[in-house]
């Protein structure tokens, strides 16, 4: 446990910009009795309790606005068994990511979910904001790999729900609630994930293409084609130019988009995949397309996509993530809107993200953390946010709600879908002290 | 809500640096002190809060956890490579120091005797004349840089060097670097004692050691230091190395029928600061079997007068890497760096191991054929 001001000071911040909010103390619980003695005395005292896992997320999801306990999983952070029988791993929350996929690794194994924040962010977390990543399109993201869970209600009660089990459905599925629920209606104590058998290839190519919309055709071209691609994510023409600014990776700077494709699998299936991929890009009108020969080139590929959000955030001082999401026939449209709305707010926004997914990342770099500029920043997400919803999208798709998109959530769901998510917030956490002031309230 | 950059402060810290860290946390499994302890105020996402905090004057200099946190941390800098927004964390740990451990009031006697020691040439002449003194000077090449503490401790590891490199000069009447200075909170003599080896030594400066090489890049360019595994892997300085029994066997005859294993400790701020790993890996492969530990890239504990300030700290990261080296079957465990040779020397010897560590520069040239 720890009251100090520098420790209140460093837990006031997740990786959100321009989000804080100091805790009253912060408690690093070691087992599931003491988490359930810490929700036990909080609700006896009625204070705010914040479950946080490695603080990564981008959605001001574990931010104590309220003050309150920060009850930080870390320290629970055990693999409790690889189960090769079932395919399926138990871990404490505390696990890194990562860790359970270097572990799954040693057994030919894969756990798909691939969160940007994989080597610090916890399954824990993973769960509770129901991460995605690079794999969505082909695997799925986090709660089609979330088999079972041991949980703490606010009472301090415990449960079980789920298990190594791919057909359960005995009563409400409590599991799939609980996985995205970001720490409003219980504490995530144990998770048990689904495993897969790990592909024995990859292999990366990337096109480039004069207009997104082009990028746009061509993937629906891929889909129809009948190729489930395990990589498809692009960057706009503001990327691809900072990218190369920042990075020098060796992209052609006259395109108006960049397409990173990939598949995996047998090694013969890979190569024809691939080759079909190029070939539709090709048709689509593709200025170029490179396909990489070895795993080293694969790697340089992915470079160019990894280095995105750091080269932007190299621009200026605030840099400021969105997380829209589209039907991915619409992304071509949503770009077109997104830039509308930098230039109606007087910004520049870039744009990468999830092509297969219909998930965008506009990004907004601000010069500094003025007022005006960052009220200028937000008018612009709104109407990225309403353009979104209008061409049958969301206001996040891997990112979670939290603080951030609280006051966009009804615009996405209704007032009568709002006050069903209150009443089943009410019936987990009847005095709100679960995360307070984010879903469900 | 309120912005995660301070804007205006007490000019403590370079704003551009301190402005730089977007809180991703990327930073937290690469550190030792956040892996150890799972508490994100030992972590570098949190120090650098914390350096906000000290910077806005949201938290005074004497706070407690400030104080804890900037002698904690072993200002390794392996959050640097992983950082996705380019932040300098060791010039911030710097700064941090600088500022810090002055006002604090907890400047460390155990380091003054240290400090004091390097701060003047003719104190760092007096040791090395205990020692045989590294002869030589009058080759065309590189000049050596006989570090301060190196020469009283490790004086055949100049000498090594000496032999790789026939061209190399060597100006006894040189001072300490200042990195020592510098990691320990006073930047400004680290800087002057970095620029006056630069004006005595001319040309390029070669170095023993990965913590004043990174530390001499920083004050004098990249152009201007070489660390020596990354100059003897240059192909033009390559020195012919052998090993086998028929043809040159090596002083250990332990070795004459097969290669020796061998590890390697990286310099953190070689690896980290200056991104120097492959050179040495590719050197020993000459000369034995390579083995990487699990944890060949992370501090430790010597982490430059850690070892002295935070015995307990260094013992416990030590201990981890000692279980390692054990488990690992080596025959040899090789060092690129005094500090880090002094450390695994000592914890080796309290294991009374087997296993040997020495430096890189002496066991290349233990298996050095001259031309």
């Amino acid at each position: 446990m720890r009251a100090d001001a520098g420790a209140l000071r460093v837990y006031a911040q997740d990786a959100t910009p321009l989000f804080r909010g100091e805790p009253d103390v912060v408690v690093l619980p070691g087992s599931t009795a003491e988490v359930a003695g810490v929700l036990r005395v909080a609700t006896e005292l009625g204070v705010p309790v914040i479950p946080r896992g490695a603080g990564t997320n981008l959605s001001a999801g574990t931010i104590a606005d309220r003050g309150g306990i920060m009850l930080v999983l870390t320290r629970m952070d055990g693999l409790v068994e690889v189960d090769l029988d079932n395919l399926a791993a138990v871990c404490q929350p505390g696990l890194p990511t990562a860790r359970l996929g270097a572990v799954a690794g040693e057994h030919g194994l894969l756990y798909p979910p691939d969160p940007g924040s994989r080597t610090t962010s916890t399954i824990g977390g993973n769960v509770a904001e129901n991460a995605g990543g690079l794999r969505g399109l082909k695997y799925g993201v986090t709660r089609d790999y979330l088999a079972g869970c041991e949980a703490v209600l606010a009472s301090g009660e415990v449960i079980r729900a789920g298990g190594k089990l791919v057909k359960d459905v005995a009563g409400y599925d409590i599991l799939r609630l609980l996985c995205g629920s970001e720490g409003t209606l219980a504490v995530l104590t144990e998770l048990t994930v689904r495993l897969v058998p790990a592909p024995e290839a990859t292999q990366l190519g990337l096109a480039y293409f004069s207009t997104l919309a082009a990028a746009g055709r061509a993937v629906s071209r891929v889909l129809r084609g009948g190729v489930l691609p395990a990589t498809l994510e692009f960057l706009d023409a503001t990327c691809i130019e900072t990218v190369e600014d920042f990075a020098a990776v060796g992209l052609r700077r006259d395109a108006g988009a960049l397409l990173i494709f990939g598949q995996d699998g047998g090694p013969e299936g890979v190569a024809r995949d691939v080759t079909r991929i190029a070939e539709a890009c090709e048709a689509e009108g593709a200025l170029d397309v490179v396909v990489a020969q070895d795993a080293a080139q694969s790697d340089r590929i992915l470079e160019a996509r990894r280095a995105a959000l750091p080269s932007l955030s190299r621009l200026g001082r605030v840099t400021l993530l969105e997380d829209a999401t589209v039907p991915r026939s619409q992304i071509a449209a949503m770009v077109e809107r997104i830039e509308a709305a930098g230039a109606r707010h007087g910004l520049r926004i870039g744009t990468f993200g999830h092509a297969g997914d219909g998930n965008l990342h506009p990004t907004v770099v601000l010069a500094d953390s003025g007022e005006d500029a960052v009220a200028r920043a937000h008018r612009a997400f709104e109407d990225i946010f309403e353009a979104a919803i209008a061409l049958g999208g969301t206001i996040t798709g891997e990112h979670g709600v939290g603080l951030a998109k609280l006051p966009y959530l009804e615009r996405r769901l209704g007032a009568e879908h709002m006050a069903l998510l209150r009443r089943i917030k009410s019936a987990f956490d009847p005095q709100g002290i679960l995360n307070p002031g984010k879903l469900g309230s | 809500m309120s912005p995660n950059a301070p804007t205006g402060g007490r000019k403590v810290f370079t704003p551009e640096l301190l402005d730089r860290c977007i809180s991703c946390g990327f930073c937290l499994p690469a550190c030792p002190t956040y892996v150890r302890t799972g508490v994100e105020t030992s972590s570098p996402r949190g120090r650098i809060d914390l350096m906000r905090a000290v910077e806005t004057g949201v938290l005074p200099d004497d706070d407690a956890t400030v104080q804890e946190e900037s002698s904690f941390c072993l200002g390794c800098r392996a959050c640097e490579p992983v950082c996705p927004a380019g932040v300098q964390y060791g010039a911030l740990l710097e700064e941090w120091r600088d500022h810090t451990w002055d006002r604090g009031g907890r400047r460390r006697v155990r380091l003054k005797p240290l400090l004091w020691g390097a701060n003047r040439p003719w104190r760092l002449r007096a040791m090395g004349l205990v020692r045989r003194r590294t002869r030589g000077g009058d080759g065309d090449g590189p000049q050596l840089m006989l570090g301060c503490y190196e020469r009283a401790l490790f004086p055949k590891v100049s000498r090594a060097a000496r032999a790789l490199v026939p061209a190399l000069r060597v100006d006894p009447g040189q001072g300490c670097c200042g990195a020592l200075h510098a990691h320990n909170g006073d930047l400004k003599r680290g800087r002057e004692l970095a620029e006056e080896l630069g004006r005595r030594l001319d040309g390029t400066i070669l170095t023993t050691a990965g913590g004043c090489a990174a530390h001499l890049v920083t004050v004098l360019g990249a152009d201007r230091v070489r660390e020596l595994s990354q100059y003897l892997a240059e192909a033009d300085h390559r020195p012919r190395l052998t090993f086998g029994a028929a043809d040159h066997p090596g002083p250990d005859p332990a070795f004459a029928a097969r290669r020796p294993r061998i590890a390697l400790q990286d310099s953190c701020h070689l690896r980290n600061g200056m991104g120097v790993f492959r050179q040495p890996r590719e050197l020993i492969e000459d000369v034995g079997e390579y083995v990487e530990l699990p944890s060949a890239s992370e501090c430790c504990g010597a982490a430059g007068t850690y070892s002295i300030l935070r015995p307990r700290d260094s013992k416990r990261i030590l201990d981890d890497k000692l279980d390692q080296i054990e488990a690992a079957q080596v025959d040899f465990v090789v060092a690129v760096n005094p500090g880090c040779l002094r450390q695994l020397q000592t914890g080796l010897k309290r294991r009374r191991s087997s296993v040997r560590a020495l430096h890189l520069a002496e066991l290349l040239a233990d298996h050095y054929v001259p031309p």
